[in-house]
């Protein structure tokens, strides 16, 4: 009985990646006692900086669930549009779904079958 | 103790059922009352899966026939097969009770606060330990027709819990959406049940796995069995009913529902591995699991990223998740019958498989219930309404955070452990399976990084300045699956030894099982 996870082909041990993880946040926390020590919590140095235009409140600066990934989404929209429209949303669609697995699976079984 | 644990079997199923209908009786006289007995219950039921556990690992497997004079005897005298229901508990069903031990647990103490506003809890407490009972019933069974009635049981108290907030239409839908695939997939597998009856005059799985030919009609229930198991553990193109239902049952139940969908992969193991076996066209088969695998690996984790429900977005990232157990098991399956291959790295893909069925619903069920809390707090589950919950539920971010690095197999987290083991085996077989699953799990991280950015980062919104940390029953839940998350994380290599090895053993070791049910001669 080990600590580790054999795969056969390489092994995991998650305390040596705690130890290499704790080595690099000591050499990560030196780093940081070396900065700047002269931040002051509260004060005008801590409020938000936008060129000297008024800050909008905390409801207009939150970038929503809805906007992440804009991008990402936009470039792949022919993907999505091919993906989203099978999820119609009806239960009859999700049994074609299955039939049609069946039908395949079955179809792929009996031509190995006929081949072998 | 010895006598408990040689009845533990039945008495794990029997507990939660008969509770389940002492359940309205007790609730007549007082809630409190109530809750302490389903809760006294659930954790002596545990208690027992903990020791029954113990037991099969170093005993071996577990008979219990019902009604014979003593459990061992499977075949009665004057017949040649066994006739009676009988229970076999080998180390994989042993490894789902644990599941569904932990999970059913933390479910009901969740509830005590998630539920408390809710009318008909004594209806609440027994369709849930209905359902207990039947996923329990389902990975412990080693009759095909009474896996059939177990699936039943747990699909149709299910159904009632997704739907059990009435005043919510999108409950209803989804309780209604899952009781007709439910009805479908337990239709089909009793009509394949009845092809292997018809041929071989046997219900119990070790008597039919000795007699088991692989004639056409065969074929033809196998290709049933594993359609409708993939279809009830939401493997794509066979997974829409499962975001439908995830998001808008109560948490709690969703956690169950996740246990129920891991009997159903235990299911289709069963069905694959001991069964079946090396009778199958095993390459053939194997590469159909694998190919529904990685579709859903892949469908799910992209249909995840352009979610802005938060309960919708977890739900696809199962669908992903049941993906990477897919391609495990489907490459110990094509490579089952050849001796050097299986034990290269065929053994170790069916280890990491196995390990992320528990991973996944320990990491899965802390996201859910972690959403749960949020709904409970504000009242939606839209990602675009919210923002600055972190500074108000600490600790529910917190959950979430570890919940969300698990999922994605960052390291030093449980689903790294077992995402390694799929991904170096699986790279033996077949290099791009691998490639694949890296890419769907980086991907995955981007899922769960947009959720935590919009539920809990930024600044604290007007609206829920006012939001409190949800009630200490809530967060005690998902402390304990949090916990073990924790310890499966770090300790990989015990949870391997102890439970996962022998589950993977019990898979491999075909004859081992057959052998407990008809070596047994009166």
């Amino acid at each position: 009985m080990t600590l580790i996870v054999e795969s056969g082909y390489d092994f995991w041990n998650p305390i040596i990646w705690l130890i290499a993880f704790a080595v690099v946040m000591v050499i990560v926390y030196f780093f940081r006692r070396r900065g700047e020590g002269k931040y002051k919590k509260g004060e005008d140095q801590a409020q938000i900086f936008l060129c000297g235009e008024e800050v909008p409140g905390a409801e207009q600066r939150q970038v929503r669930g809805g906007n992440a990934y804009w991008g990402f989404l936009e470039t792949l929209k022919e993907y999505y549009d091919g993906i989203v429209r099978p999820h119609t949303g009806i239960v009859n669609d999700y049994v074609v779904w299955f039939i049609a697995v069946v039908a395949i699976s079955a179809i792929i079984l009996f031509v190995v079958e006929l081949v072998g | 103790m010895a006598t408990l644990i040689g009845h533990s079997s039945i008495l794990i199923i029997a507990v939660p059922l008969l509770i389940a209908f002492l359940t309205p009786l007790i609730g007549m006289a007082s809630k409190k009352a109530r809750n302490a007995v389903v809760i006294v219950s659930l954790a002596f039921v545990a208690f027992l899966v903990f020791a029954l556990a113990r037991d099969v690992i170093l005993n071996g497997i577990h008979i219990y026939t019902l009604g014979a004079t003593f459990p061992g005897l499977t075949i009665p005298e004057g017949t040649m097969v066994p006739v009676r229901i009988i229970l076999e508990v080998d180390g994989v069903s042993v490894f789902m009770g644990i599941i569904v031990a932990i999970v059913s647990l933390v479910a009901v103490i969740y509830s005590l606060s998630a539920m408390k506003g809710e009318t008909g809890q004594n209806r609440f407490y027994t369709l849930l330990l209905l359902m207990v009972g039947g996923t329990f019933g389902m990975v412990f069974t080693g009759d095909l027709f009474n896996l059939f009635v177990f699936l039943e049981i747990t699909s149709i108290s299910g159904a009632a819990l997704i739907a059990f907030r009435t005043r919510f239409a999108d409950s209803q839908e989804g309780g209604f959406k899952y009781i007709v695939v439910s009805a479908i997939a337990s239709l089909m597998i009793l009509f394949a049940i009845g092809l292997l009856y018809a041929q071989y005059n046997l219900l119990n799985i070790g008597a039919l796995a000795a007699a088991i030919q692989y004639t056409m009609l065969d074929r033809i229930a196998l290709v049933i069995l594993i359609s409708a198991f993939v279809m009830k553990l939401g493997g794509v193109p066979m997974h829409m009913w499962l975001s439908d239902t995830y998001s808008v049952a109560p948490v709690s139940i969703t956690v169950l529902l996740i246990a129920a969908s891991q009997a159903s992969m235990y299911a289709l193991m069963r069905i694959c591995f001991t069964l079946y076996g090396v009778t199958l066209d095993l390459a053939v088969v194997g590469w159909i699991i694998i190919a529904i695998g990685i579709l859903s690996m892949f469908i799910g984790v992209t249909m995840a990223v352009r979610q802005t429900d938060i309960t919708r977005l977890i739900a696809y990232n199962c669908v992903c998740e049941a993906g990477f157990m897919l391609v495990g098991l489907g490459v110990g399956l094509a490579v089952l019958g050849d001796v050097t291959a299986l034990r290269t790295y065929g053994t170790a893909a069916i280890s990491g498989a196995i390990f992320h069925v528990i991973n996944h619903a320990l990491f899965e069920g802390l996201l859910f219930l972690v959403a749960g809390a949020i709904f409970y707090r504000i009242g939606t589950r839209d990602l675009n309404q919210m923002g600055g919950l972190g500074h108000t539920m600490k600790f529910t971010a917190m959950f979430f955070l570890l919940g969300a690095l698990a999922s994605s197999g960052i390291p030093p987290f449980n689903g790294f452990a077992s995402k390694i083991l799929i991904y170096e085996s699986v790279y033996q077989f077949n290099p791009i399976l691998t490639i694949i699953g890296i890419f769907v799990s980086i991907i995955t991280l981007a899922v769960f990084v947009k959720a935590f950015f919009s539920a809990f980062t930024g600044a604290s919104l007007p609206k829920y300045e006012d939001i409190k940390e949800v009630p200490k029953s809530m967060i005690a839940a998902m402390t304990i699956l949090a916990v073990i998350i924790i310890i499966f994380g770090l300790f990989p290599g015990l949870v391997v030894d102890w439970i996962v090895r022998p589950a993977t053993d019990a898979l491999v070791g075909q004859t081992s099982y057959i052998n407990a049910i008809v070596g047994v001669i009166p």
